[in-house]
């Protein structure tokens, strides 16, 4: 016991102890802040809010607060600072907790809706709140849930969308080429913005609408 | 007495490695945890979509219909409601005198545009067709956006079709394709040398090589931006790569005469705004210009260097004017609405509806000569639309909810003078419009299957 005492007493000074608390909290929080995700730092799990009314280019502008916030695959959070905080993220082996939404959780939030896929309602969902929802691309496709339907291509308009066994994006605006200009969530190189594509034509993509608009 | 300053000095070094600690990893810009600049005001979010009737034929109202995308007015502005906005169209006879000023009105059409107006019958029926541009507000927090973005000093135009060529395509017979004359390009998927990257994950793709284009000498340059690199082809064998700093997305490529690389890439430095990167033979970086709109179709050699069919606007803005690469602005103020031809004229293409095109030659804001593609198949993209001697070679795309294919037309002064089918053999995306490109009387195409990527040779048989 005396031996311990006369080995720890060099330790027991006030620059030692001082020293050695620094650094192990230096550590910790360093670690701690190097393993925070975007999601575990900003995002949260509020309940939606159900909107009376969901007219098309009034859902837009939710889908232009994603742009340039980036891609992330299973991701459903993302803020309005026009900086993709989780840049450079692996191809989709795994959700490291980045910053954007996929291709499906964009338009289910976009969309505004419900995670039971029974219910038609609209709910507003924050930029903040991370949420993927219940639909993969290939279920857009097949008019999976109450609020999704299938569509045909030739017809669709202004927040309809096309979607293939893996992708989805909805139509911002037709284009004089004949090609569509879409808002979508890409992929990590691409990010979500506003691109130029061909899925109307293209025979792996599908129409999909979203029922229930109010205009 | 000991043991409670030992604790207060612990206490502090705690506190200070925390400090220090959170500070050492923002400072190292490592987290990913809320460390960017704040939230930008919403207010600021405007955004247009418009579709300009670019062609109108006799008859049809000249009607000009524009959406208009804001937060809705009151403390949440994503609850669902449209935005309130209003503006203005400024219009004028074909390309001179002063614009007449007429307000947008509200309607309930979202589909084709919830914002419109008339042209005055008297603009619309000038032989020179009407030039107009909009300035579109939101009313609520006075944040306003000019389409196209030069306003008075490129407006749009859209002119009439009075003599054109109807072309009446009938009903697409899917399954009759043409087989190439000659596969030029053929690799597997791969990074190896000989090979063309693919991109694929759960929710995109497959995605390959975006882009390609044909030099002078026939030789095939494949934009392979997966593997970072433009990869040549010669008489149907690999050739080498030129290693190029490009983004990894889905970009446009085309070659100039001197076998400069041009790329036109979806985001830029700023992760924003497209733009142009250019290359010497080499690969080594020359620049890198962002583009005046939000959003770009397709990237083609002009006479005077690259020009960019751009969004909303729907012009076609010039990039370069010989070796000096232009601002944002000034290309926006060189705005048109064809491609530029080595003749000087305009090739304007106009999808109308559902299954129509509409192809013209114009000059001097005249239309010289024109089409009419009409069709009971739905019409996707125009593909290519280039001309060939006193000819103009059409790639479109029929197509239903489960069929595609591509319909290749030589259109002439009576008509189609040729017409064949091809593959869509399109299992991995391009860029929108790149799957096609014109060299000499020789059509080749970007195609792909599970099992890699192909060029392929269709030769006209046309003279020049």
């Amino acid at each position: 016991m005396s031996l311990l005492r006369r080995l720890l007493r060099p330790l027991l000074r006030p620059r030692v102890v001082f020293l050695a608390a620094f650094l192990v909290a230096l550590s910790l929080a360093a670690a701690k802040a190097a393993l925070a995700t975007f999601v575990s730092a900003n995002c949260n799990y509020n309940a939606p809010t159900p909107s009376p009314n969901m007219y098309r280019d009034g859902s837009v502008t939710v889908a232009l607060v994603a742009r340039y916030e980036g891609y992330h695959w299973g991701g459903g959070c993302w803020n309005d600072n026009d900086v993709d905080e989780g840049p450079n993220e692996p191809l989709q082996t795994s959700s490291t907790g980045g910053e954007g939404g996929d291709c499906s959780s964009l338009t289910f939030k976009v969309w505004r809706e419900s995670l039971n896929t029974g219910d038609g309602g609209h709910y507003q969902w924050g930029r903040l709140r991370n949420v993927h929802g219940p639909y993969a691309a290939a279920d857009f496709k097949a008019g999976v849930g109450v609020p999704n339907a299938t569509y045909s291509k030739a017809d669709a308009i202004v927040m309809d969308a096309f979607a293939s066994s893996s992708h989805i994006g909805m139509v911002y605006q037709r284009s004089t080429s004949g090609a569509d200009q879409i808002v979508e969530a890409k992929c990590e190189a691409c990010g979500t913005n506003i691109f130029t594509r061909t899925y109307r034509s293209d025979s792996s993509y599908g129409g999909v609408r979203r029922m229930g608009w109010t205009g | 007495m000991r043991a409670i300053r030992l604790i207060c000095w612990c206490v502090c070094g705690l506190a200070l490695g925390v400090v220090a600690g959170l500070g050492a990893v923002a400072a190292a810009g490592s987290v990913a945890s809320g460390s960017g600049p704040p939230d930008r005001e919403a207010a600021r979010i405007i955004d247009v979509g418009h579709l300009p009737p670019l062609l109108r034929v006799p008859g049809e109202a000249a009607s000009l219909r524009f959406n208009v995308f804001c937060p809705a007015p009151g403390a949440d502005g994503f609850d669902g409601e449209p935005c309130d906005a209003g503006g203005d169209v400024f219009v004028r006879a074909g390309t001179a005198g002063a614009f007449l000023k007429i307000p947008l009105r509200r309607t309930d059409d979202v589909a084709d545009g919830r914002y419109v107006t008339d042209v005055p019958a008297d603009l619309a029926a000038s032989p020179e067709g009407f030039s107009y541009y909009a300035v579109l507000r939101n009313e609520a927090t006075g944040a306003s956006l000019t389409v196209p973005s030069a306003g008075a000093a490129a407006p749009q135009l859209s002119l009439p079709l009075e003599h054109a060529v109807v072309v009446d395509l009938g009903a697409h017979r899917f399954g009759s394709t043409r087989h190439a004359d000659a596969r030029v390009v053929a690799a597997p998927w791969g990074s190896a040398p000989g090979r063309v990257g693919l991109l694929h994950g759960p929710t995109f793709g497959p995605i390959g090589p975006s882009a390609f284009d044909v030099a002078a000498n026939g030789d095939v340059a494949v934009l392979d931006q997966v593997n970072g690199r433009v990869e040549r082809w010669r008489a149907g064998r690999h050739a080498g790569d030129t290693t190029v700093d490009v983004s990894g997305g889905i970009a446009d490529m085309a070659l100039e005469a001197d076998g400069t690389i041009d790329v036109l890439e979806p985001t830029g430095s700023d992760a924003r705004t497209p733009e142009l990167r250019t290359f010497a033979p080499s690969g080594a970086l020359r620049s890198k210009t962002p583009i005046a709109d939000r959003t770009w179709s397709q990237l083609r050699e002009g006479p005077q260097g690259p020009e960019v069919q751009q969004e909303p606007s729907e012009q076609w803005l010039p990039a370069a004017r010989g070796q000096r690469l232009l601002s944002r602005t000034a290309q926006a103020a060189g705005g048109h609405p064809g491609r530029t031809l080595p003749n000087g004229r305009e090739l304007v293409v106009f999808r109308a509806g559902i299954s129509e095109a509409r192809i013209a030659e114009i000059a001097g804001a005249r239309v010289r000569r024109a089409w009419r593609l009409v069709s009971t198949t739905p019409l996707g993209e125009v593909q290519l639309a280039e001309p060939l001697g006193n000819r103009v070679v059409v790639v479109i795309r029929p197509y239903t909810d489960t069929q595609d294919e591509f319909l290749v037309l030589v259109l002439g002064a009576r008509g189609v003078e040729r017409s064949f089918s091809v593959d869509s053999a399109d299992w991995a995306e391009t860029a929108p419009l790149a799957r096609f490109r014109l060299a000499g009387s020789s059509l080749y195409q970007l195609g792909s299957a599970p099992s890699g990527m192909h060029v392929d040779r269709f030769d006209l048989e046309v003279n020049r």
